[in-house]
């Protein structure tokens, strides 16, 4: 038997002999490496390593890579590096798998035939399975089919293409949501926009072309765009990054002379005018004087491209302008393409006509505020930078004290986001707003160390009086007797807080206390040596509260709510593309970190160990920075 | 009895022969209807001609379900009147001539050329398993393999296995994006089989690339068409690129705290790059943006590049300007016998606003300074 396959699998060829490289199939993180094409000493030999490489190559399968791989793990670790040697050892490898090299070729085919089947139309009504000749000759004539219904590849007037280019146009600017442009160096004229800029700018080609590109730019981006397109001596410094030391280098050049080099790359950002009018209505678009601020849309394009160099003698009209003030033989410009990212926020014009419920603050470990949102003011009646610095405790009804006193603790703790209940906040006019707040100690994906506390805060109800009760939500605290703002009644008892004199003294400290708390409990249970101290961490910090380490390891005290995770109300979420495995920061469960994203096992690893984990991952790609980068004689001047 | 068998035999081989050769033969006519050059064509194999075959028949399913009825008029198209692309599709019918058409062709042709070779990538369709559909012809340049090597074949055998998971969870189209397409933005690591010299090598020294995939879910309700993802697939060069005065470059230790800073900050963020060192870039930005940071950050740790989005970074004294970071991490320093290459964070940081609400100080560190500037 395998003396025929063999030799079947030597006509097996659709066309002669190949000479293609061999793909890799290999579902492990570390280095591929696979045998390059054996030198032939016997046809059977060869003919089955063929069979091999042929099956790689053509058939790969998704679902089949697991049941591969093991066979050939076994070739690999014979085969690599070494050409032509052992050839008696491989041969041997390969007639034991034999039959199950025959078995996979036999499934990658049928399983290709049967996707071919699915894929053709007169296929399709069949019961019953057809065998391999019939459907492959349907695909013929279905193929024949569909040139005939207007591809274009003749191959008389260029080359053959898979898709006919004006089809791949438009998938590629669907795609890409982008539109391509050419702009004059010297006035800044289009001399050519694609059609897709209609879609992103709302105007029309016909508006554009011959109009200046700066009619249609932000008056404070102005500049920038005339630097990136100019060779103005206001701008002689070239900055430019090198690909070897990362550092940006004063380019050698003659000033002007590299900016408008061929070739030469542009990147920049600009605002860039969105036609509000239908298009349709055009008469009401003039260019020059439609300048109001307040009714003018903008939108943020990322222009990314080259210059380029024409001479003129190739240019037809557009080129006419230009060509007076120009060097007279060469028109420079610029060939762009311009995208609106997806993901940009909306720039809010600062119309809120709703009264917001949601702001967002930041605590540091102790409770005091380290940043506050804008939205605040409107809610609380404070500026962010009356709150700055001051402790959450300060603001916190009396009543509330405990249960928030015991939520602090927990959040810096847990991983996982504590929702409190509602609670009462007092305003800068001395009446109380209810509060529910989300919290979750954000950590430093790297370090783990814990940055700050970021509290989402929902409005439940807007200025209570001093004698209302909370929401229906609040726990009823049993020490809470009355609610009376300015009773110095006895101080409500939180575990583990040592009272002290003065009402606002005692407020402000229980931050400060548990925080502390915190890093007396560290500090008995850390981990020793290396385990907690980040490479990169530095002894001093500006921020307070990143001198705590917060190992993973710390059990927690005591028994973790999993409360049901709030709303999450970052209006900037990315859409869509959830990030590995995790998802984004302000959902459920895990934070984003190395942990969830490359396993478990790299939490129980100390920090060197895990910083030595992602740099081998790191080594094994390909940094693009644009050009080669030698390890060997990077220095580096820090 | 035996010579029964070995005619027996040699009868069966015989037919076997000629089944193969019918086979063969078919497989050629299929070869020939491929749009391939007749020398990449006489190299392929069966499995490879059906796959590319399956490849022509599905892309070809994806932009019929794009258009509309033949009969679509093209003027709409030239006119650009921003209609979905749905409209968009003009098909090739008759009535028009063989040279207008060849223009036209032609200059789809250049300017699609041009267009990928702008943005310094190739496009991509895949389907909702993560089969290659199609790829533009000059994917070559980015992986070292060519159109006909790769379309057809399954992306993740040519990803990263880590950032599986993340291409996975962008195949999925959920029931919301079925009316308005779903829009993709991430960064991904794909072999490449390029030397430093931009020559194709074999993939036995292949290396991880970092492609930065942008694009759209595209949804066809149609029976007869398909739902792919359309993505074009970028590279993220720094280097190179003329810097606009409202650029700064910074470095970072792994923990995104900086390392250096250019003075050119000082312009644009008020503070001084010796004020930054030492500082978390986490404590510097609007809470808000934290999650986009963080993103930043762990495509910055597992695929060393990264492309933020925009996010907002807090002025000193007050307010905030929204900026937009290309990333990378890079080796820096020698790498001591024992001891692993310390690595360093690259970020070009593009201002891409003025400074907004410049009275308003959100951050602790923004009233600071009335203390002690």
């Amino acid at each position: 038997m395998s003396a025929r396959n063999s030799t079947a699998g030597g006509a097996d060829r659709a066309g002669g002999e190949q000479a293609e490289d061999v793909l890799v199939e290999d579902n492990h993180c570390s280095s591929m490496s696979l045998p390059s094409p054996m030198t032939p000493s016997s046809v059977a030999g060869m003919s089955l390593s063929m069979e091999m490489t042929r099956k790689r190559k053509g058939s790969m399968d998704n679902q089949d890579t697991k049941s591969a791989s093991i066979p050939d793990a076994d070739m690999e670790d014979d085969q690599n590096g070494t050409d032509g040697e052992d050839q008696h050892v491989k041969i041997k490898c390969f007639r034991e798998p034999h039959s199950q090299i025959e078995k996979r070729r036999r499934d990658k085919m049928n399983t290709l035939i049967d996707k071919l089947s699915a894929m053709i139309p007169t296929c399709n009504p069949m019961s019953r399975k057809l065998d391999k000749l019939t459907v492959l000759r349907m695909a013929v004539q279905h193929l024949k089919s569909l040139k005939g219904s207007g591809g274009s590849f003749s191959e008389a007037s260029y080359k053959p293409s898979f898709l006919p280019d004006e089809e791949l146009k438009h998938l590629v600017l669907k795609a890409a949501d982008g539109f391509l442009f050419v702009v004059g160096c010297d006035r800044g004229k289009i001399v050519f926009v694609s059609e897709s800029v209609t879609k992103i700018l709302n105007y029309s080609r016909a508006e554009l072309i011959g109009q200046s590109l700066f009619d249609y730019i932000h008056p404070k981006d102005m500049g920038k765009v005339k630097e990136q397109l100019s060779a103005s001596e206001l701008y002689p410094r070239e900055r430019l990054i090198d690909a070897k030391t990362g550092l940006q280098v004063q380019a050698d050049l003659p000033v002007g002379a590299a900016r408008l080099c061929s070739g030469a790359r542009r990147s920049f950002f600009c605002r860039m005018k969105y036609n509000k009018i239908s298009v349709k209505v055009e008469k009401e678009f003039q260019a020059s004087t439609s300048k109001k601020k307040e009714s003018q849309k903008y939108c943020t394009v990322h222009c990314t491209g080259y210059m380029r160099s024409w001479p003129t003698s190739h240019l037809g009209e557009e080129g006419e302008g230009e060509a007076d003030k120009q060097d007279s033989s060469h028109f420079s410009c610029l060939v762009a393409v311009g995208r609106v990212h997806s993901h940009s926020s909306p720039q809010v014009n600062g119309e809120v006509q709703v009264k917001p419920t949601v702001f967002i603050t930041r605590y540091a470990m102790d409770g005091k505020f380290t940043f506050v949102d804008q939205r605040a003011t409107t809610i609380l009646g404070y500026l962010p930078q009356e709150l700055l610095g001051t402790s959450c405790y300060e603001y916190f009804h009396q009543d509330d004290l405990p249960h928030l006193a015991d939520r602090h603790r927990k959040v810096l703790r847990c991983k996982e986001k504590i929702e409190t209940s509602c609670y009462k906040f007092k305003t800068k006019h001395g009446s109380f707003v209810t509060l529910q707040s989300q919290w979750f100690s954000f950590v430093n994906p790297w370090t783990k160390d814990v940055e700050y506390i970021v509290s989402t805060n929902t409005v439940i109800s807007h200025d209570h009086s001093q004698t209302s009760r909370s929401g229906n939500k609040s726990e009823q605290s049993s020490n809470s007797k009355t609610s009376e703002e300015d009773g110095k009644k006895s101080l409500p008892i939180i575990p583990g807080i040592v009272a002290m004199p003065g009402n606002m003294i005692y407020a402000g400290s229980i931050g400060t206390q548990i925080a502390n708390e915190l890093l007396d409990f560290n500090r008995m249970n850390s981990s020793p040596s290396s385990g907690n101290v980040s490479p990169f961490s530095l002894p001093q910090d500006k921020c307070p509260q990143t001198h705590n380490q917060i190992s993973n390891n710390v059990p927690n005290g005591e028994a973790t709510d999993m409360e049901i995770p709030g709303k999450s109300s970052s209006e900037d979420e990315p859409q869509g593309a959830a990030f590995s495995g995790g998802e984004s920061l302000m959902e459920e469960n895990s934070q984003l970190d190395l942990d969830s994203v490359v396993g478990p096992g790299l939490s129980g690893l100390s920090n060197d160990e895990a910083a030595m984990a992602v740099i081998m991952s790191l080594l094994e790609t390909d940094t693009n920075l644009g050009e080669a980068v030698d390890f060997e004689e990077m220095h580096w001047s820090l | 009895m035996t010579a029964d068998k070995e005619k027996r035999r040699a009868i069966s081989r015989e037919a076997a022969r000629r089944r193969r050769r019918v086979e063969s033969d078919v497989f050629g006519d299929l070869s020939r209807l491929l749009p391939l050059q007749p020398s990449v064509r006489t190299h392929l194999d069966k499995p490879s001609v059906i796959r590319l075959a399956l490849s022509y028949i599905r892309i070809h399913k994806v932009l019929k379900g794009n258009a509309g009825t033949k009969a679509e008029a093209s003027h709409t198209v030239k006119h650009g009147q921003g209609m979905e692309s749905g409209e968009e599709r003009r098909e090739y019918g008759g009535g028009r001539g063989e040279k207008e058409k060849e223009t036209e062709d032609l200059e789809a042709s250049e300017e699609t050329d041009m267009y990928l070779r702008t943005l310094e990538g190739f496009l991509m369709v895949l389907s909702t398993e993560g089969d290659m559909i199609f790829l533009s012809d000059n994917v070559c340049k980015y992986m070292g393999l060519t159109q006909t090597e790769l379309m057809g074949h399954n992306i993740f055998e040519f990803t990263h296995p880590c950032d599986h998971e993340e291409i996975r969870n962008n195949l999925r189209l959920s029931a919301g994006e079925v009316w308005c397409g779903g829009k993709r933005d991430f960064v991904m690591r794909i072999k490449s089989a390029l030397t430093h010299r931009g020559r194709s090598a074999n993939l036995k020294s292949a290396t991880w690339k970092v492609l930065h995939c942008q694009g759209r879910a595209k949804v066809c309700v149609a029976p007869s068409s398909v739902s792919c993802l359309l993505l074009t697939c970028q590279t993220l060069p720094l280097s190179h690129t003329l810097l606009s005065t409202h650029t700064f470059t910074s470095q970072h230790s792994m923990d995104m705290r900086f390392t250096y800073c250019e003075q050119r900050v000082t312009l644009l963020l008020g503070y001084s790059p010796e004020e930054l060192l030492g500082r978390s870039i986490y404590g510097l930005c609007h809470t808000l943006d934290t999650s986009c940071l963080t993103k930043n950050h762990l495509n910055l740790c597992f695929k060393s590049q990264s492309v933020s989005g925009q996010y907002r970074m807090l002025v000193k004294g007050g307010g905030y300007v929204w900026v937009e970071s290309h990333s990378a991490v890079i080796p820096g320093g020698r790498p001591r016998p024992g001891a692993h290459q310390p690595l360093c964070i690259l970020c070009v940081t593009y201002v891409l606003s003025g400074v907004e609400e410049p009275f308003l100080q959100l951050s602790l560190d923004q009233t600071a300074h009335r203390y002690w500037s």
